[in-house]
Parts: C-alpha cells; structure tokens; sequence
C-alpha cells in the first residue's frame, strides 16, 4: 500500500488529495494537516442549512463538500487527518458500514494508546476517552474505492465551531456547552501535544499492520491534474449547494448518541421554537423559546411531558402539534 | 411467493440485481420497471439517512444516486439501461422507511431500453436467489 504522508497542505488539497486517489482507484493512506481553518460537510448536506455563510465568508473560513458522509466538522492546522482508500472489492474490506470503521479505527486506537491516551471504538464511527469524543470520522465509496477519513484532535476551537454553524443564539451556546463537555482533545487528555511527525509515524506503522508495508510516495503529476479537475468540479456553486432530503427539522449532533434537534413552529402568534436535547436516542430534555409567556408552570408542564421519550422526529413533532391543539395554549397555523 | 433466508423476506415476483455487491430488485409493470433495494439491502443499511437519485437516461450500472447509512455513503448503481421517469420522493424524504419494508419502498420507476443486455448480472427464481443470499450472507461473516 502507498503513503503519502504529506505534511501541512492547504485547505482545499486536504480534501482533494483523497477523492483523487480514490477515482484513480490508487489504494492508499493519507497523512496531513490543513495550514488554513474550513468548514466541511458531508455528501448529503447543503451548507447553506449548516453554516453562517457570511460569517465564513468574513473570517476567511473556506466551505467544502465532501463526497463521503457524516456531518458539519471544523477542520484546521489542530488536527492530523487521516485517509485509507482501499478498493471496495479488497478481501479486507468489510461490507457493512459499522464493520468497515470497527475494522479500520483499530490504527487510530492503537495510536492513541502509543501515545497515552486510553481511547476506544464507539459505534458506530467515534472513538472516545471517558466517553468523551476524541475523533470523527466519515466514509463512502468513491469510484471502485472505500474511503475512511477522520482526525485525530490535537487541539479543538469550539467557539470558532458553533460561530460557525447556523443556529439560533440559544441553541449555539448550548451545543457549545455540549461540545465542551462532551469533546476532548489530546491537549486536555495529556497536558501537551506530541509532535505531529511522531503520530503520523505511529499511525502508518499501526496501519501497516493489518494492511501491509507501506511504501511512501509523493503526488504525481497524474494524481495532480486529477486533483485540478476535481477543484473545479467542488469550488463550483451547482456542487456546493446541493439540497437532497427533506429532513424534519434541525439536527445538530456534538458526538455518537448526544445531538441537538430543534423545530419552529410557525403559529398564528408568531414562531415558537422547541428544542430536545437527545442523549442515546431519548429525550433528555426539552425547552421552548417561551415567545407567548405563558407561565412557567405551564412551559415546565410541557417540558416534563417529552423527558425520556424515544427520539422520533416525527413522532415528536406530531405530539407537540397535537398536545398545542389540544391544549389550546396556541394555534399552529 | 417467498424465499426467507436468516430472517430476510426475498419476494419471487421479481428479479435482482447482484452487480458488486449491489441488492437490488426489479419488478416490471406494464412498459415500465420499479427498481427498489432489496431485504439484504435494507437490513445492512439501517437507519437509512438520506437518499439522493437523478432523474436522467442511463446505462446499466451507472451511477444514479447515493444514500447515507452510519455516516457512510454509498453509490446506487442502475440495474438497467433506460431512462430514470419517476423518483420516489415519499421515499427520498423518508429513506427510513426502505429499512422498514424494502419491498413497498420502490425508489425510481424507469422505461427500459429494448436493446441492450440487461441479463448478465440479473437473476431471477427461488434456487439462483438462495444460491446468492447465502454466498452474500458468508462473504459479509468472513470479512467482518
């Protein structure tokens, strides 16, 4: 298998440089760091519902659509990325999605444990410390191959983060606090950072232990014009802005199992909105935006309500509509 | 008429399409064919999150869409050669309810191209059906 540990690039080839292996169908791991900060969402996603665009814009934050999954990442110079890209019909390749990360997260755990921190698999793709998440990670097929991608969090900036996403000022601060206790980083876990040399050393050998050596390379001209080609293709607005399905609502997820998801509910009276804070698929709590000032008995009536509650989207909303009408405390329009 | 392997319904009122890994099924209703994923598919795939197609003419085995499961995307490949006429928005706004039931979930309804071949990775019958379920089942139990 190739290596191509690449060292600081910029933003835009840290994400470049693996889609163009895999449409070269060049079976390999990838090893780098981004000099700039950007914004990166999944396949399925369109940055427009996920990002403040004008915030990014102002800061200098570059906006990237990937072509594998998971969600909106912050990802900058704090981080080393990894990336396997591995024929889809590899014997090693596992079919199912859960597999194939159990499988191929086990380098990254070994790393983290060669460097002292005591990191474990959670499915279905976050590896964690004390149950706090240590490192995201996405994948997909491009062309004939399997991509993983993921970072090993050096250092995280989470206000920068949820600056950046599109949230309404209440639910920023709370996803910040749910970011803050629920994501850890090297830094916090060990007190300061090993050199980034000497994890992406530890990382290409615990690789080539179930993958076989590693020779390394550096990127061709091949490898570049297919890098360019791509460039166009995803600096493109037709690329970036693409809606695909219509969710119910927002969901803002901090880790496996804790997310944020919140509705407006366009009324008679104007919007109200509600947010449930979902922690390993129940209700674990739930606030309105109180913009008709009922009593807080009657809000905290409401609220108790939907506590421990499985987490249905659907469901959930149907229930508020109903227990609104109901109740009579205001019309949905 | 039904063929249940591990617990995985597999209607035989259809074909499927067994390219690469691909569980897709076909069912042709008048001049036109649904095409759907099928209980492999489903039970692999759950929770569904999102399902992406393009509606355009194809050839078999293109690419025409991507669906999301366990941040891991995935390609839908076309089983046929012709041209994409409905997409299923129901589904593409509910891609869950695939995992629910496969079968009731069609995604695309396609007008086939009468002239090309369309045979060779489409299988159809209780025997080729089971004969593939089960070499499907021990290939994803070997590389777990």
């Amino acid at each position: 298998m190739k290596l191509f540990n690449l060292g600081k690039l910029n933003w835009r080839q840290t994400q470049l440089i693996y889609h163009a292996l895999a449409y070269k169908n060049i079976e390999s791991l990838v090893l780098n760091s981004s000099k700039d900060r950007y914004m990166c969402v999944g396949l399925h996603q369109d940055p427009r519902d996920e990002l403040d665009l004008n915030y990014c814009n102002k800061n200098n934050i570059g906006v990237f659509r990937r072509e594998i999954g998971g969600g909106t990442v912050l990802l900058d110079n704090d981080q080393i990325f990894y990336n396997l890209i591995i024929n889809r019909n590899h014997p090693k390749v596992p079919h199912a999605p859960e597999s194939f990360f159990r499988k191929f997260l086990q380098p990254v755990i070994q790393t983290y444990h060669e460097i002292g921190i005591s990191a474990e698999y959670r499915p279905i793709c976050d590896l964690t410390v004390d149950g706090k998440k240590i490192s995201g990670n996405g994948g997909g097929e491009i062309g004939e191959c399997k991509v993983l991608a993921g970072s090993i969090l050096l250092d995280f900036d989470y206000k920068r983060m949820a600056r950046a996403m599109l949230l309404p000022n209440v639910i920023r601060e709370r996803f910040l606090e749910l970011m803050q206790s629920n994501l850890t980083t090297v830094q916090k876990e060990l007190g300061f950072i090993p050199s980034k040399e000497k994890i992406c050393s530890i990382l290409s050998t615990k690789f080539a232990d179930i993958l076989g050596p590693m020779t390394n390379k550096k990127v061709n001209i091949e490898i570049t014009k297919k890098m360019m080609e791509l460039n166009k293709q995803y600096s493109s607005d037709t690329w970036l802005y693409q809606r695909g399905t219509k969710q119910i609502g927002h969901e803002v997820k901090v880790c496996e199992g804790i997310f944020l998801f919140y509705y407006m509910f366009n009324t008679k009276k104007g919007p109200e909105e509600v947010t449930f804070e979902i922690r390993d698929n129940r209700v674990k709590k739930v606030t309105f935006s109180k913009a008709f000032k009922l009593s807080n008995k009657k809000y905290q009536k409401l609220e108790e309500k939907f506590v421990g509650l499985e987490y249905d989207r659907t469901k959930l909303v149907n229930e508020i509509i109903e227990m609104i009408k109901t109740n009579g405390v205001f019309d949905v329009a | 008429m039904l063929l249940k392997v591990k617990g995985m319904k597999f209607l035989l009122d259809r074909k499927y399409y067994t390219k690469d890994g691909a569980h897709i099924w076909l069912k042709k209703e008048g001049d036109f064919v649904k095409i759907g994923m099928d209980a492999f598919a489903a039970e692999m795939t759950k929770p569904l999150t999102a399902l992406n197609i393009i509606k355009k003419k194809v050839k078999s085995g293109e690419v025409i869409g991507s669906f999301e499961s366990a941040k891991f995307v995935s390609r839908f490949h076309s089983p046929i050669s012709g041209e994409i006429i409905t997409v299923n928005e129901e589904v593409i706004s509910n891609p869950e309810k695939i995992n629910d039931n496969p079968y009731n979930s069609w995604i695309v309804m396609m007008k086939p191209d009468n002239n090309k071949d369309r045979g060779k990775y489409i299988i159809e019958g209780k025997d080729k059906i089971f004969k593939w379920i089960n070499k499907e089942i021990k290939s994803v139990e070997g590389c777990k």
